[in-house]
């Protein structure tokens, strides 16, 4: 009974630690997983599953030096896993493509249309490391050296890397500008 | 076309996409069962804290059972479903990814007689990752063979997705499940073939060889309360 009480006290500040830990991360992690996966329902069923396994880690190893790169960890490797049981489930039949309807509907095309939709749509087509460099450094305001952390790659070759995909976004917007046109 | 500068703010703008706050409350909720701070009395906070726990805890539990893939609820009602599978043992799990499945597969029945296309696709995904699941775990368990309830409840699996796919006039792909049933009916025919049987289910064991030699596996696994009585 003596060691039970100390017990329930760590558990509490550990979660009292890692609900922090949510609070600061959840809008980052749920807008680094849409911009991949481009479908809220899948958005909020990963980055919930990123949290949990979060959690389940944090609970056994509070030391975790930066969590906010641990969790991006986990979140990647969800997306990664969410692609490839999809490219497992090849499920295509013509008796069920009419009950998906496969053109968008008027509040998605407007969306698409829009040119931030534009923007996010392209992002999403590109590869993974153009996504990540350009979501940590543009959009979470990560600089260049913690960017390259994350990246587990040299400063340089991170400036590089975000160069390139800087311009790999901005040709395909421009693509698409000029079929529109 | 745009300059870099433009496109530079244009995602920054892109930072205004943000989770629903209800989302974002109720998964911290499921995850660490803390509730939103909102309280009418601060003389009772900590009374209300506590009942404002139990009510949100058993309401959104509740209401979440009910959500199907695409619902707002569905991602708290496999987190829900996970943390119970953290206390299944080893033995138990066969059972358990069965049950599983079974509850994926009443989802997706849901959503096609609602006729809610939309969801059908996460649906099936749902089930085909459930099922793959139940082969996984029929695969590690030894003696499974033998588990005649548990072979009752995966070929009742079966019946109910055909039934499924017609409904759906379409085939769901389970392609590991299928493989679970071809090496289930093998072990089960060369299990039966080192026994002393009576004629009668010397007559049921040829049936099933003759079966899986037709590659009907799950008529096989069909036979096994005839010979297993």
């Amino acid at each position: 009974m003596s060691y039970f009480f100390p017990i329930i006290i760590i558990m509490a500040n550990y979660r009292k630690e890692f609900s922090k830990i949510y609070d600061q991360c959840i809008n980052k992690i749920y807008r680094f997983i849409l911009l991949k996966v481009s479908s809220e329902e899948v958005a909020q069923d990963l980055c919930s599953e990123t949290f949990l396994k979060g959690w389940e880690a944090y609970k056994n190893n509070p030391k975790i030096k930066n969590p906010s790169a641990f969790l991006y960890r986990i979140a990647r490797n969800l997306v990664i896993d969410y692609y490839r049981a999809k490219a497992r489930a090849q499920f295509v039949s013509p008796e069920v493509v009419p009950i998906i309807d496969p053109n968008p509907g008027l509040e998605e095309k407007a969306v698409l249309n829009s040119d931030l939709g534009q923007v996010k749509a392209v992002l999403a087509d590109l590869k993974e490391d153009y996504q990540n460099v350009i979501i940590w450094h543009y959009l979470d305001d990560l600089p260049i050296p913690k960017v390259a952390e994350m990246m587990d790659k040299t400063e340089e070759t991170t400036r590089v890397t975000l160069h390139r995909a800087l311009k790999a976004l901005k040709e395909e917007l421009d693509k698409r500008e000029v079929k529109e046109v | 076309m745009v300059t870099e500068k433009e496109l530079i703010s244009k995602l920054k703008e892109l930072r205004q996409i943000k989770p629903e706050k209800e989302w974002v409350s109720l998964v911290k909720t499921s995850i660490l069962g803390e509730t939103p701070g909102f309280y009418l009395f601060p003389y009772f906070r900590p009374a209300l804290a506590g009942l404002v726990s139990v009510l949100v805890f058993f309401g959104v539990f509740a209401f979440s059972q009910n959500a199907v893939p695409g619902d707002f609820l569905y991602s708290v009602k496999k987190i829900t479903e996970r943390s119970q599978s953290f206390f299944v043992s080893e033995q138990e799990r066969p059972q358990a990814s069965l049950e599983s499945a079974q509850k994926r597969l009443e989802e997706l029945t849901k959503i096609a007689e609602t006729n809610q296309g939309k969801k059908l696709p996460q649906a099936i995904n749902e089930f085909q990752a459930s099922a793959s699941e139940v082969a996984k775990s029929f695969s590690k368990t030894e003696g499974i063979g033998s588990n005649s309830e548990a072979i009752k409840k995966i070929v009742e699996l079966d019946k109910n997705k055909q039934i499924l796919e017609q409904t759906l006039a379409t085939k769901i792909e389970t392609e590991e499940l299928d493989n679970t049933y071809k090496n289930l009916a093998e072990y089960l025919i060369s299990d039966f073939g080192t026994r002393t049987l009576t004629e009668d289910k010397e007559e049921v064991l040829s049936q099933m060889k003759e079966l899986a030699g037709q590659e009907k596996y799950l008529e096989v696994l069909e036979l096994l309360p005839l010979i297993n009585e």
